[in-house]
């Protein structure tokens, strides 16, 4: 590699108007990704218009319509985005770990803390998620059918397996939105992470009784 | 032990006197609950206009604002009686005389029967309601709450119960909940009697073991195939 000569010194950045268009783009488009999440958490997705999300982003009107069609699929794209954050999370933590009980408390652990963290998501998609149209609702759907198979494992893992009913794991899980969804409403965001020996055990029961799933529980969040 | 006073008293909110009138008198309110909660089922609350409530009804606008304040108040109204007529069925499924897990079924199969003859209720009930305001949520949880109170009355030994979290009745009833509106929004609102094993074995399952509450839902289910089941 040749040398570099005294003229072509390396220089700072001179500043942002620099920047590369595919980089300012994307990050205008992050903005309005995060302001989405942050406007209908507020206001709700019916009141929420397009000034409202450049108001809040700090973009253009001009920008925001050529980054997206329209109010709906910015808020579609920020909602995917946020959840395939929240699933990729999850399920990293419970491949850490071997056996299922230890998985599951690894998975939700990190399921709560990542929504004590972002309580704005956390009410959008487990509180409000029919405010936000039918869109939305079929998409969050979708994301909780990605944490299906983390559920559905215990069904190995238990020793009556083969008898539980079909519906097992989609039953665990709206337990857990269920006692999640209600410390959001109590406005308990923050305190998520202490919910872990009740969400866990509610996981743990129907695959393996409530004795075990108790000591499974004692262990587990000692 | 008196049940049906639970809804009266402990957990609906207050201001309910217009309930204890006849209906009839109200002929031209009934007919707008009606087209309120017919609405909310094909298009949703948020979607809703006066005018889709009034024209059904056969009301004018101006009927519709001296009996209600918006939309809103007349979504509130028309949760109000729906949810106390069908909790107050359900609820009466109750005897001190029946074992637990029976007087569970029974109102199980109460509660999905309801919802099944009545699919534009159940959606404003438990698809519109948690999503429509403080005060339509506050009457979905008044609802739950009732449900809840059953699934702990009548239970014997609560000693073998300490190592269960307090929260485990009310997870249960979250997770056939969830059934349930999946069955609802898929458009399958009047086969949710078929859900019955599962919810029973759901609700049961911490209280009762896996061995019995596998029992319980097995016998469900053949209740099911029962002729006139």
């Amino acid at each position: 590699m040749a040398q570099a000569g005294v003229g072509d010194r390396w220089r700072p950045p001179r500043g942002r108007h620099r920047l590369p268009p595919e980089v300012v783009a994307r990050s205008q488009r992050e903005r309005l990704l995060e302001a989405a999440i942050r406007v209908v958490a507020t206001k709700g997705y019916g009141a929420m218009t397009v000034s409202d999300l450049t108001g809040e982003a700090g973009v253009s009107r001009t920008t925001f319509y050529e980054l997206f069609e329209d109010k709906e699929t910015c808020f579609l794209a920020a909602y995917d985005n946020a959840v395939d954050v929240l699933v990729r999370r999850v399920t990293r933590a419970y491949e850490a770990e071997r056996d299922w009980p230890d998985r599951a408390a690894a998975g939700l652990a990190a399921l709560l803390e990542t929504l004590a963290d972002e309580p704005a998501l956390a009410r959008l998609s487990l509180v409000d998620v029919g405010n936000a149209g039918p869109a939305a609702q079929r998409r969050y759907r979708a994301a909780i059918q990605r944490l299906t198979p983390l559920f559905e494992e215990g069904r190995d893992f238990a020793p009556r397996g083969r008898n539980l009913p079909a519906n097992t794991s989609r039953m665990a899980i709206g337990a857990v939105t269920g006692l999640l969804a209600d410390e959001l409403v109590a406005g308990r965001a923050e305190q998520l992470p202490g919910l872990l020996s009740d969400v866990l055990f509610a996981t743990l029961v129907p695959y393996i009784g409530p004795d075990a799933a108790a000591r499974e529980v004692d262990r587990l969040t000692r | 032990m008196n049940l049906s006073g639970l809804i009266e008293k402990e957990h609906l909110p207050a201001g309910r006197q217009d309930l204890a009138e006849p209906l009839v008198a109200h002929s031209q309110r009934e007919r707008i609950l009606v087209a309120m909660a017919d609405s909310c089922a094909t298009k949703g609350f948020n979607a809703t206009t006066i005018a889709d409530i009034c024209e059904p009804a056969g009301v004018s606008r101006a009927t519709f604002y001296e009996l209600f304040k918006d939309k809103e108040d007349c979504f509130h109204a028309a949760m109000e009686v729906s949810l106390a007529d069908a909790m107050g069925r359900v609820v009466s499924v109750y005897s001190p005389d029946k074992p637990w897990a029976t007087m569970v079924r029974d109102a199980a199969a109460e509660f999905l029967d309801l919802l099944a003859s009545r699919p534009a209720f159940a959606r404003m009930a438990l698809v519109e309601a948690p999503a429509s305001g403080d005060r339509a949520f506050e009457l979905y949880a008044s609802g739950k709450r009732v449900l809840q109170s059953l699934l702990d009355r009548g239970r014997d030994d609560p000693v073998e119960e300490e190592a269960i979290p307090s929260s485990a009745g009310r997870a249960a009833l979250s997770g056939a909940e969830s059934l349930i509106v999946g069955q609802i929004l898929a458009g399958n609102a009047e086969r949710l009697r078929e859900l019955l094993p599962d919810v029973v074995y759901i609700t049961t399952v911490p209280y009762l073991g896996q061995e019995e509450a596998l029992r319980q839902s097995r016998q469900a289910e053949k209740l099911l195939s029962a002729p006139g089941g």
